[in-house]
């Protein structure tokens, strides 16, 4: 499935952003719910395409978590760990859903990554 | 009572999730999404796992899993095969090299192929006869197997139970 590229060239657009304005962010990843990146930046050794397909296993994981307790859609997984977090969420682009992924170190604050990535999805949605 | 936990892996659109469907005594759980790959005729594909469970007549339950296929989600692999007390690969003979399939999956289990009982299980052999049965073992030979292949139709409870109660037997003759 294609996205037209100036949708495709916003969404990169908007992971370097990211990327590069907030403290701590190793990685931002969209990908499609079956695991393609179609947009991403990353800082160190990290591979978009391996955070891409995790990213998409946890969100369906989450999702059937979600649906098994009958507590409504899964709107976004939050992993902490010691050193950091991995926050995944939804978004939209061209009508289609994706999943957006963030990896962060500790000295990155998960507020305002959640914040962030609400306004990356209402930007990509409605371009 | 005991559990035991079962994996079924192998390629996409071999019917892993078809096979735990057609057995499992609980709705099973599962994580398909839409597939966006368009080299895969397939309107959705499995990207976290598959679960159900069965009853065996002296009490005991299995607990079934399946893996997503593809290659890019090999983490899962790993994840789910932990205590594992056997392995299912499940190939689909229509692909254009189900051989290579079977390598794929052969290396991503390496580890776990040296102590965890294993059957291949072949679909769409009526079909597709080529590659043979026989041309599978030659392929596991290579490796140093020796597994149980077995022609199946995952969408037919019998065919799995055949699956599962071959690795049963081979659980027990190694138990022997």
């Amino acid at each position: 499935m294609s996205i037209p590229d100036y949708i495709a060239n916003a969404a990169k657009d908007e992971c370097n952003n990211l990327l590069s304005e907030q403290n701590g962010i190793l990685a931002v990843v969209i990908a499609s719910i079956d695991g393609f990146d179609v947009a991403s930046s990353v800082s160190k050794m990290l591979d978009p395409s391996r955070i891409a397909a995790m990213a998409s296993s946890i969100a369906a994981i989450g999702s059937v978590v979600t649906q098994e307790v009958s507590l409504g859609s899964s709107k976004s997984v939050t992993v902490n760990t010691e050193d950091g977090f991995v926050y995944i969420t939804y978004l939209e682009l061209a009508g289609v859903n994706y999943v957006l992924n963030v990896v962060a170190d500790k000295t990155a604050i998960l507020a305002q990554v959640i914040y962030r990535c609400g306004e990356i999805g209402k930007r990509l949605k409605n371009n | 009572m005991r559990e035991y936990k079962l994996v079924f892996t192998g390629t996409t659109g071999a019917g892993k999730t078809t096979a735990i469907a057609a057995i499992s005594e609980a709705a099973p759980i599962r994580t398909d999404v839409a597939n966006t790959d368009t080299t895969i005729d397939k309107a959705s594909t499995t990207v976290g796992l598959d679960f159900g469970q069965i009853s065996l007549a002296n009490g005991d339950r299995l607990r079934l899993f399946g893996t997503p296929g593809q290659v890019r989600f090999d983490f899962m692999w790993k994840i789910l095969v932990r205590d594992a007390f056997g392995i299912i690969i499940l190939i689909d003979n229509s692909r254009p090299d189900p051989l290579a399939d079977l390598n794929l999956y052969i290396n991503g289990f390496e580890q776990e192929l040296l102590t965890t009982p294993c059957v291949i299980g072949v679909g769409r052999t009526e079909a597709h006869s080529h590659p043979s049965l026989d041309d599978f073992s030659i392929a596991l030979e290579k490796q140093n197997l020796i597994l149980p292949i077995i022609p199946v139709d995952v969408r037919n409870a019998d065919d799995v139970n055949m699956l599962i109660g071959i690795l049963m037997a081979q659980t027990e003759a190694e138990m022997i």
